[in-house]
């Protein structure tokens, strides 16, 4: 018995020292126990997951353009070896040399198709189950906000590969932007990067599509998956287990629902 | 006394809380047991598709999802169709059914803007406490039809067929005979030019094109400007009120000045 407690002590001060020491600081503990040790409605099932699929989705994206941008080179200018473009030669090598590059490159091209039909279907069972109702309404806000910012990323990145596709989808989307009245044509000037698209262009396009927009998009996130944890997720408004369902009025006469009021963060 | 919305709306979520407390099950490990199944999915459908993609495609020979590169970018040879990512394909479509130039940006920005706002709003302008969807009539239906446009627009963009410039590059010879410009040899480069690079999708020449977006028929352009003219207006249609046409100096001078002569040499099958 003394040894095992002489182990405890050992553990408690290798291990949770150490913690207390970050959390009395951070309140990175107490922030983890918060969003893991929380109760969710019992009835909270598969449609609920769309999310948290969407953010791995996300992740996936992460991952395989970071790996991406340690090979791609934004580039027009034509590589004297090649003969191509310097950005198409580079997505050349990435697809035909590099160990795996073509399982990195794939992934991240269709993950972001998965991606934005995931944000598609999560946004559609927010909208089946009312969950943008009070006390959500801002987590919505910062959703549809990831929506467009998603499809910026789509729409910058489509470009990265320098090949007829790329460059054509991009000079009409470009040449759209200008219709706008008002600021369409300055915006259309600026993403072209002049009046021929080229290098300038690509450069441009590289740093919204690796750093602006992931910048932007990953603080939506943050945002979005903390009124989350703060608020609960909704159950299946036809459930009968629904939390938050109406009781019959001899039930609800008790003084237990008026004294709780919302908004607790807490625990 | 009658209560107001904030307060019954403020009763319901403290419900909500009480009940989630009381009977609720753990996130961890019970919910988040799902969403771990459910990202697995996920990535494993992104690595089938990677797969699939990779090893039924051979460089530029697309497979069933596609090649893995297009030929590399060329601002001067255009014969290609355009095509954005699927998830644009309504705005691309749309773009087909606004013809008119006044109206195009109904299309490029009205429309999406309006979406945005419409989406942003929702908590706002629906404020009935009601979350049942067979209780939401009007939520639903405007769900229903907002997703059969979206459906049947990309549906639409998917499908669309433009004529290919290598297509169009064929009738050049005819238009030369007709037009009486066979003997210029700029002007036919300037031909051949115009057929590849998606002149025709807005405009229409000698029976051929889209007539999109309010472009004119340019059959007898001729005879309304000259040559300089015409590379002054390609190379910034804006400078000319056309807000609708992008630039093309992307040509490069020597290809503008062939399109210029080309304009310029169709004065039409009449007055040749
Ligand atoms: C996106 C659609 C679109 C494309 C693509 C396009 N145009 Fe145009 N173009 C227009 C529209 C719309 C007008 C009429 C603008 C106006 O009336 O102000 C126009 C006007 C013109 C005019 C002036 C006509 C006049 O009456 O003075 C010329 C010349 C012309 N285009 C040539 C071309 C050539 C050459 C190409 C291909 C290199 C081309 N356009 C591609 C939409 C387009
Ligand atoms: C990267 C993108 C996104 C991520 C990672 C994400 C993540 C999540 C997660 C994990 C949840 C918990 C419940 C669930 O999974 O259904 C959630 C709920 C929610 N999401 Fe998202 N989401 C994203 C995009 C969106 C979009 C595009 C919208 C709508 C425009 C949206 C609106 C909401 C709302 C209103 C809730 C609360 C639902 C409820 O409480 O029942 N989210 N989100």
């Amino acid at each position: 018995m003394a040894a095992k407690s002489k182990k405890d002590l050992l553990v408690a001060n290798a291990i949770l020292a150490p913690l207390d020491w970050v959390d009395e600081r951070t309140g990175a503990v107490r922030g983890t126990k918060w969003f893991l040790f929380r109760n969710v409605p019992r009835d909270v099932s598969w449609a609920q997951t769309l999310g948290s699929a969407a953010l791995t989705a996300f992740i996936v994206q992460t991952l395989t353009g970071v790996i991406l941008a340690m090979y791609y080179e934004p580039s027009s200018s034509i590589d004297p070896i090649t003969g191509k473009p310097i950005a198409y030669s580079s997505i050349e090598a990435i697809t035909n040399e590099l160990t795996l590059g073509w399982l990195v490159r794939g992934m991240h091209r269709w993950g972001a198709s998965v991606f934005i039909i995931l944000l598609f279907l999560h946004m559609g069972r927010v909208f089946l189950f009312g969950a943008y109702k009070y006390p959500r309404e801002l987590t919505w806000i910062t959703g549809v906000f990831i929506l467009a910012t998603g499809m910026l990323l789509g729409f910058t990145g489509y470009l990265l590969p320098w090949d007829q596709t790329a460059y054509w989808a991009t000079v009409v989307g470009i040449n759209l932007n200008g219709t706008a009245p008002f600021a369409g044509p300055w915006l259309a000037q600026f993403l072209a990067g002049g009046p021929e698209i080229g290098s300038d262009a690509l450069a441009k396009w590289y740093a919204l599509h690796m750093l602006v927009l992931p910048g932007a998009i990953i603080g939506l996130i943050g945002v979005h998956i903390y009124l989350v944890t703060r608020l609960g997720v909704s159950s299946p408004p036809w459930s009968s287990e629904e939390a938050g369902r109406e009781r019959p009025p001899v039930q609800t006469t008790g003084t237990r629902s008026g004294l709780v009021r919302g908004g607790g963060g807490g625990d | 006394m009658a209560r107001d919305l904030g307060e019954l709306n403020r009763e319901d979520f403290a419900r909500y809380k009480d009940d989630v407390k009381k009977e609720g099950k753990p996130f961890f490990p019970r919910a988040i047991f799902h969403d771990t199944v459910m990202s697995f999915i996920v990535v494993c459908v992104i690595t089938a598709l990677a797969v699939i993609w990779y090893y039924d495609a051979d460089g530029v020979k697309p497979g069933i999802l596609g090649p893995w590169y297009t030929e590399p970018a060329d601002p001067g040879t255009t014969d290609f169709v355009p095509r954005p990512d699927w998830y644009f394909y309504f705005l691309f479509y749309l773009l087909r059914i606004f013809k008119w130039p006044e109206t195009v940006f109904i299309a490029t920005v009205g429309i999406p803007t309006i979406g945005l706002m419409l989406l942003i709003g929702l908590p706002f302008y629906d404020r009935r406490r009601e979350r049942r969807p067979l209780h939401r009539p009007v939520a639903m239906v405007a769900a229903v039809l907002t997703i059969l446009s979206m459906a049947v627009l990309t549906w639409k963009g998917a499908t669309a067929k433009e004529a290919l410039g290598s297509e169009l590059v064929t009738l050049v010879p005819k238009w030369a005979e007709e037009q009486g410009f066979a003997d210029n040899p700029e002007a036919v480069k300037g031909a051949e030019l115009f057929a590849q690079s998606g002149c025709l999708n807005c405009h229409t020449y000698m029976g051929q094109g889209a007539g999109n977006l309010g472009a004119p028929n340019l059959s007898e352009i001729g005879a309304t400007n000259d040559a300089s003219y015409f590379v002054q207006y390609l190379t910034n249609p804006a400078a000319f009120g056309n807000t609708v046409m992008g630039s093309y100096a992307y040509l490069g001078q020597e290809n503008l000045a062939a399109l210029g002569d080309f304009l310029a040499a169709s004065k039409g099958t009449s007055s040749k």
